[in-house]
């Protein structure tokens, strides 16, 4: 059995930033993740890094934008805190070495993006993910801590309210691992591909978040997922908000510039949730274009010219031409919303605490709330690497002064018994058909615009799979680097969430942010303004709700 | 209307160490679009035919660095090649692992030896205390200075650079073209306060072996140009520290010789790049070539026009090492 | 054809061999080679690793002394192609061509980027074309099997190369068909031969070259062939030493591109200079049908 202080999993900017944080703190850390930490998602975010640094910028501005992006969902001591931290650590990834495209004067440049009321997002061309990404990863390969790569969580030991360490599948030696803990940090991203068209890698699949789900810990906003809206028709690859930033603009079939009527002020630069709305809309009603690959709208770059194009959106030149065979410079985008990010996530304070003693969550995998109820872009770079400095410090301070983690030597063996079942099974449920039909069940049934009767459905067939899912069989019987079995773990993991995201959007019965109710079209304050909290049980998630903390901003209708 | 398919008939390396006798090649047929990456049909292998299959993959979108393997021999991303133009140039997809990296399994190899080369490059800001980064601000730097590092922060650590490289399958001392390419990045990083020091100890150790051979530059999926990069570090190299490895001495003594004469002088250069104890080391070669080739001795004749090219020099060969 | 005869520093003196037989075969096949006493050397890149610029300006003048003929240039040697062209692309830079210009304008030369360098391998298979070269096939090499081996400065950077396919070059292959020779494929010929660090570190440039070698035997080839001298010093006067790096013999004869196409056009061994090479030829030599005398 192998001892840490503190565990974190995920090795993306969060838990990156986590595991910097602990050990400057002085305790042993050691991150668990499935990719080698340079492969994470974190590196594929395009657009950018919120910080209002701008001499006409504030950061109230920034604060008020992220609150009404929310559609006052988020808590707004949170997304205070959130903003004021944005400078220090832009500053901070800058001096660890991050390349930012530059102004002319040599400051860091910004450009606008969508839902902010001024150009604040902080950018490396259209790879600032990726930029950050590397940076950190070289500053933190300065410290000692130890790395697990390859390695699947499958279980969080909770013991009586508290955190004892974790449970891991080390692909390349094909063993299940024990790693006593006392802290447990949660950083594992989204579970993006819970959904059939989703701009996520494969590797999104919400391991961290359900497995802390599983061992007691409150998932909160589940029900609100960011549909992004320029993914590339046929793949869901993500094009940049940053395109539309540039000055991009969308067009129906009519060659109508057609954000004109949804929102006349901003135009493509509305949040992401009322851009998305707005093209499937379009499509619904007829005026968009048709195809094998369903119904889309174009994103149109060529008025900007061969040399900005090709400058400034470099990566999306690359998508275009290589997943799409566009050239940007010369021809439409063909574009419809794709699933992208997760407002919620493990229910947690500002300090990364979740309802467990001894765990924490930060990044995507956590819900604060500093997003609420639809998340602005640019915030989620700025969010991995607040909390997840703030997670670090918690999880460190938490280990410092905690007992020693219990652990038996039954915990291995009893925890992972279900999962080797799997492999002596003759006959079963293959993950790859269950994980198929939940993602075709995701899309049909918990869209973007919902209704009682789909969500319903929705609910009764992701049961269904679940109910199969206790037959799973892994086909592959050899231990080394089993992705058959990394694929009924994500398969399951998911079908867990998923169960959560219907839940939580079934008894919601409002409109708000990224959730669209089609049965209740208008936001209700009055009964809605809270956090839905799910619970698991035997019996599947129960749901609670806490308040929505406010500061200085009275909720008011969403326009842009 | 859907798209056409075509049947496109894929061999499959197969290589489980801890269980099979020798690697094999399966075969597996799709009906696939030509535009559908290599990537998306191995995934549909696994998904409907074969869950055995493995490979590294995550973001499809070439941005993670996960998916490199040979396909059709060339080291690349599987997410970024499409089936329909491999299928015309070679009339089947060959799918393989990368080279120079040990098969863990199937496509899956170690890249332990490759991220340690990259950790010994020391791809981290050095920062003198003496002159500290401005507090609670960021350091100014210009577009012209981010210009600098051309394309190197595009890498994603994909290896098919350093699977493409002959020099790291001769040598397990050369530390492959991500790796020198990341050093270029930080020796023009006006942050780091360290490039004299990082050009001086990457010369002992293996920025000589490169044999700008640009396999790499042609596998980097990201135009990061390794190649490119490593002849930027040999000139800086020589510009810090002047001709002190057998590379740098032969690559100095080349151009005087060329200065000298407008064409090589074989047995100067040779003199110079080895010392005269070196020499010693290569008489027998150098006798056994001669007896064939005697004008590998012979002193030619300057070139008509050499004092053009001596005028040339002077305009820009300016460097510390430039000799008179 | 009338062109400007670059032959580069290894021809005009240790691969003198390669000289005889590119005017043979040029002499044969109609193409004028024009001469000019000024070349200088090309740089080999190793000039271009000391000095960048330096090794723009020096082939900038090379090119313009072409150009002032108004000829096209021809190599003969995979790494001067690469060289020239190189300095066709850099000069494309204005910050390079101001540099250049400052120096090469005083001394009265104004290149002015008309020039195309192209090498006798290319001639061959566009300009002379292989149909006219298979018309005038008087030995044809049937029973050699051989192995082409390109020189990385050929084909790579492919970006800027931009001739035959970089990834998958066939024009060598085609070549020896039409000579009636067998060509043999295998992965190495598109490799590198080891020669530039051949005075850095020869074990290492010795095994690099003794794979290149050692697969082409495996595939079955009795013999390679390769435009760049500086790749068949490697293959050949180095033989010896990638014998000892891969620890086996080889006894792999190394034919420059010219001896090959000249043999299936009639020459004889002596006028292609081929009793010079350091491993013999003559057991590839037999396996022609009939016997070359």
């Amino acid at each position: 059995m192998l001892h840490h202080e503190v565990v974190v999993v995920g090795a993306g900017l969060a838990g990156q930033r986590a595991a910097l944080s602990a050990v400057q703190a002085g305790r042993d850390v050691a991150i668990v993740s499935k990719l080698h930490p340079l492969r994470s998602h974190s590196g594929a975010a395009q657009g950018g890094i919120n910080a209002a640094v701008g001499a006409n910028d504030s950061v109230d501005a920034h604060i008020y934008d992220t609150v009404k992006g929310s559609d006052y969902l988020g808590d707004q001591d949170a997304i205070e805190f959130f903003c004021n931290e944005a400078g220090p650590t832009v500053v901070e990834m800058e001096h660890f070495g991050t390349i930012f495209t530059r102004a002319a004067d040599g400051s860091l440049a910004q450009r606008p993006f969508g839902g902010a009321g001024f150009p604040r997002t902080i950018y490396a061309a259209d790879r600032t993910g990726l930029a950050l990404l590397q940076a950190l990863w070289e500053r933190l390969g300065t410290e000692r801590f130890t790395l697990y790569q390859e390695w699947d969580l499958t279980n969080l030991l909770v013991r009586e309210g508290r955190v004892h360490g974790i449970i891991a599948f080390d692909r390349k030696r094909g063993e299940f691992e024990e790693i006593a803990a006392k802290a447990v940090v949660i950083a594992t991203g989204p579970a993006g591909r819970i959904y059939g068209r989703t701009t996520n890698a494969h590797s999104c699949t919400g391991d961290g978040v359900a497995a802390a789900y599983d061992a007691g810990a409150l998932l909160k906003d589940m029900e609100f997922v960011q549909f992004h809206p320029t993914g590339l028709l046929e793949t869901g690859i993500l094009i940049t908000e940053g395109a539309r930033g540039e000055g991009g603009i969308l067009k129906n079939a009519s060659g109508e510039r057609f954000m004109a009527r949804y929102a006349p002020t901003v135009l493509e630069l509305a949040s992401r949730d009322v851009v998305s709305r707005a093209i499937v809309t379009e499509v619904l009603e007829g005026r968009g274009f048709t195809g094998p690959y369903g119904g889309y709208v174009h994103l149109e770059l060529m008025h900007l010219g061969k040399e900005k194009v090709e400058s400034r959106l470099q990566e999306i030149c690359d998508y275009c031409r290589h997943f799409a065979g566009i050239d940007p410079v010369t021809e439409p985008i063909p574009v419809y919303p794709a699933q992208h990010y997760m407002m919620g996530g493990v229910g947690t304070n500002i300090r990364g605490e979740t309802n467990v003693a001894g765990l924490y969550a930060a990044g995507e995998a956590a819900c604060v709330s500093i997003h609420g109820a639809n998340r602005l872009g640019g915030n989620s770079l700025l969010e991995t690497l607040v909390f997840g400095k703030q997670a670090g410090l918690a999880a460190a301070a938490y280990a410092k002064r905690a007992a020693a983690p219990e652990v038996h030597p039954s915990d291995l063996e009893s925890a992972t018994a279900p999962v080797r079942t799997w492999w002596s099974r003759t006959d079963g449920e293959d993950p790859s058909t269950l994980r198929t039909e939940m993602q075709h069940t995701m899309e049909r049934y918990v869209g973007i615009y919902r209704n009682e009767q789909d969500l319903l459905e929705g609910l009764r067939r992701i049961r269904a799979l679940q109910e199969r899912f206790s037959r799973v069989r892994v086909v592959d019987q050899s231990r080394v680097f089993n992705l058959n079995l990394t694929d009924a773990l994500e398969t399951g993991h998911m079908l867990e969430l998923a169960e959560a995201i219907v839940m939580g959007a079934y008894a919601r019965t409002e409109s708000r942010g990224a959730h669209t109710r089609t049965d209740y079209p208008k936001r209700d304050d009055a009964r809605w303004m809270k956090h839905t909290l799910a619970q698991k049980t035997a019996t599947g998630p129960t749901l609670s709700y806490a308040p929505v903390a406010y500061t200085r901003w009275e909720p008011k209708e969403r326009v842009y | 209307m859907p798209e056409p398919t075509v049947a496109v008939p894929f061999e499959v390396y197969r290589y489980d160490p801890g269980r099979d006798a020798k690697p094999r090649y399966q075969r597996y047929t799709l009906d696939l679009t030509p535009h559908t990456p290599v990537l998306t049909a191995l995934l549909r292998i696994r998904a409907e035919v074969d869950p055995t299959l493995t490979l590294r993959y995550s973001c499809r979108s070439a941005i993670c660095g996960s998916c490199s393997m040979q396909i059709n021999s060339k080291s690349r991303l599987a997410c970024e090649t499409h089936v329909g133009p491999e299928l015309e140039r070679h009339g089947r997809i060959v799918v393989e692992p990368m080279r120079n990296q040990a098969v863990l399994r199937d496509l899956v190899v170690d890249q332990t030896p490759f991220w340690r080369h990259y950790s010994e490059v020391e791809p981290y800001l050095k920062l003198d205390p003496a002159h500290p980064m401005p507090e609670g601000k960021p350091t100014s730097m210009t577009p012209a200075q981010v210009d600098r590092f051309l394309e190197t922060p595009r890498c994603i650590a994909c290896a098919a650079c350093y699977s493409a490289c002959p020099a790291v399958e001769a040598d397990a001392g050369f530390p492959g073209p991500m790796a020198l390419a990341k050093l270029y990045r930080f020796a023009v990083d006006p942050r780091d306060t360290a490039h004299q020091d990082r050009l001086l100890r990457i010369q002992p150790n293996g920025l000589w072996l490169c044999l700008r051979c640009h396999l790499c530059t042609d596998a980097c999926p990201k135009n990061v140009r390794p190649s490119e990069r490593i002849r930027d570090l040999k000139e800086m190299a020589i510009a810090v520290q002047g001709a002190t490895e057998q590379g740098s001495r032969h690559a100095v003594g080349f151009k005087e010789s060329i200065r000298r004469a407008g064409v090589l002088n074989e047995m100067q250069l040779t003199r110079r790049t080895y010392g005269l104890f070196g020499l010693l080391g290569q008489l027998r070669q150098g006798f056994r070539i001669m007896r064939k080739k005697p004008e590998v001795i012979r002193r030619p004749h300057p070139i008509e026009g050499v004092e053009e090219v001596e005028k040339i020099y002077e305009a820009l060969d300016t460097g510390p090492e430039a000799r008179r | 054809m009338r062109i400007a005869y670059y032959p580069g520093c290894v021809a005009q003196e240790s691969g003198k061999e390669l000289d005889l037989a590119t005017r043979w075969v040029c002499r044969t096949l109609g193409i004028d080679l024009v001469e000019f006493p000024n070349f200088s050397c090309c740089g080999s890149g190793f000039v271009d690793e000391a000095n960048e610029v330096l090794n723009v300006a020096i082939n900038a003048r090379n090119l313009a002394i072409a150009e002032r003929s108004s000829l096209d240039v021809l190599t003969i040697c995979s790494t001067c192609q690469g060289m020239l062209t190189l300095a066709n692309r850099r000069l494309k830079d204005p910050t390079v061509k101001a540099r250049v210009d400052g120096a090469l304008k005083p001394l009265g030369i104004d290149y002015r980027g008309t020039v195309t360098v192209k090498h006798l391998l290319r001639v061959l298979t566009e300009d002379i074309g292989l149909p006219a070269i298979r018309a005038k096939v008087r030995r044809p090499l049937n029973g050699l099997k051989v192995g082409a081996f390109y020189g990385c400065h050929l084909l790579r950077p492919a970006d800027e190369m931009l001739w035959d396919s970089g990834e998958e070059p066939h024009s060598f292959e085609d070549l020896l068909a039409v000579l009636g020779a067998t060509p043999v494929y295998y992965r190495g010929r598109v490799m590198c031969c080891g020669f530039p660090i051949q005075f850095v570190k020869s074990e290492t440039a010795a095994a690099i070259s003794g794979r290149q070698i050692l697969e082409a035997k495996s595939h079955g080839a009795h013999a390679m062939a390769t435009p760049c001298p500086l790749c068949h010093i490697s293959l050949d006067a180095y033989q010896n030493q990638a014998e000892k790096a891969v620890r086996q013999p080889l006894d792999m004869p190394v034919f420059h591109l010219p001896q090959v196409v000249g043999l299936a056009l009639g020459a004889t061994p002596e006028e292609l200079g081929l009793a010079r090479h350091l491993v013999p030829v003559d057991d590839a030599l037999a396996k022609i049908r009939p016997a070359v005398a």
